[in-house]
């Protein structure tokens, strides 16, 4: 009996030492993570950056409604499509960049033709479904000769902050956000459903 | 027999058609090249500024100022009525003699829904108003429009800003510019 009171015991304190280990290592591990989140360097402004995107329209000798990459390289801001030269607009030249967003409805002309000849009113319950948030960003810029320029990029939710966060960090004032702008008023909405 | 006949009524039917219907396309054809023409000769010797859109009071997304400021620019180039078409604060302009600006001033605008259109078919439209002026140097007024660019159907909401800018060249296709010494007889229309 004595025996097995004693190994009792044994088993008991070395349960709270491993569990003390443990408590012990994790408040460290936390602790380094907090100290290395506290101490981890700058966003590099000169770092290059890329994202996928869709031009709209406005930057000169690129198509309107192609896909490409925006890219933020030195102190230019630039677009290619695919192999085509790319469209570059230096960041100095940048007055204002404003962040935006639509709904859209996805699956282009194929879809569309798709949902006009589904029987029975099924493509209206498809469109219902088929749309998908973008952010847009507009950015006001200046040529050589003093024109002003705009161009408007379409890119995934979320992705515009990014780039307009990028060229912030690089000293392009930020405009107003858009996206109070292009909600509909309230009585608007009413006098529609009516 | 009775197959022939019909057919040859049909034939001649049609021939009547085609008789009566032609004669006025052709004096109407030459006559809208003759007039294209005329207005087009009076505004070759002018050039155009195209101001930065102005929302007024509207809260108008600035995608959309741009947009209309962007398609205005490309419309007005595809046209080809003016001699050269310059941005808003563009030095050039300064040099040139004979010089127009057109002005933009939003007037109204509803918000769509790309979805509720495509749903709903009747609802959802985005809709735009504007007041475009063309001014001389001096400010006066040569033409004055206002002009609707919606989408209704089909097409993301961006698209009313395209069809309004095509709607505002091709009126300033259609209309003389009064651009004389006597000057400023302000034309005021509605599309």
């Amino acid at each position: 009996m004595d025996r097995l009171f004693i190994l009792r015991n044994h088993r008991n304190s070395y349960f709270v030492g491993h569990a003390l280990i443990r408590v012990w290592a994790l408040l460290f591990s936390s602790g380094l993570v907090a100290l290395a989140q506290s101490t981890a360097p700058p966003v590099n402004a000169s770092a290059p950056f890329s994202i996928r995107a869709t031009h709209l329209l406005g930057l000169e000798n690129t198509k309107s409604n192609c896909n490409g990459t925006l890219s933020i390289r030195g102190d230019a801001l630039q677009f290619q499509q695919g192999a085509t030269p790319y469209a570059e607009v230096r960041i100095t030249s940048i007055q204002a960049v404003f962040l935006g967003g639509e709904s859209k409805q996805v699956g282009g002309l194929p879809m569309k033709l798709g949902k006009v000849a589904a029987p029975y009113g099924g493509g209206r319950i498809v469109s219902l479904f088929a749309h998908k948030e973008y952010d847009t960003l507009t950015l006001k810029y200046v040529d050589s000769d003093g024109g002003v320029h705009g161009a408007i990029f379409q890119l995934s939710k979320g992705q515009g902050e990014l780039v307009r966060n990028e060229l912030v960090d690089r000293g392009v004032p930020s405009g107003s956000d858009e996206d109070k702008l292009t909600k509909p008023s309230t009585a608007e909405v009413r006098y529609e459903n009516k | 027999m009775k197959i022939s006949r019909r057919f040859l009524s049909i034939i001649y039917i049609a021939a009547i058609m085609t008789i009566m219907v032609f004669p006025a396309w052709l004096p109407a054809q030459t006559a809208a090249v003759k007039s294209a023409d005329a207005s087009s000769g009076s505004a070759m010797q002018w050039s155009v500024q195209v101001d930065s859109v102005n929302p007024g009071d509207i809260e108008l997304a600035y995608s959309f100022q741009v947009a209309i400021y962007e398609n205005l620019l490309e419309e007005l180039n595809k046209t080809k009525q003016f001699k050269e078409v310059f941005r808003d604060g563009d030095r050039k302009a300064n040099e040139v003699p004979n010089l127009l600006v057109l002005k933009t001033t939003v007037e109204k605008y509803t918000p769509g829904d790309e979805t509720r259109r495509a749903v709903t078919t009747v609802s959802g439209a985005t809709k735009l108003r504007v007041r475009s002026q063309l001014l001389t140097r001096e400010g006066k007024v040569v033409l004055e429009r206002t002009v609707n660019g919606d989408v209704r159907f089909f097409g993301s909401n961006l698209r009313a800003t395209y069809n309004l800018a095509r709607n505002i060249a091709k009126e300033m296709k259609e209309s003389p510019l009064s651009v004389s010494e006597q000057t400023s007889a302000i034309a005021t229309g509605q599309l």
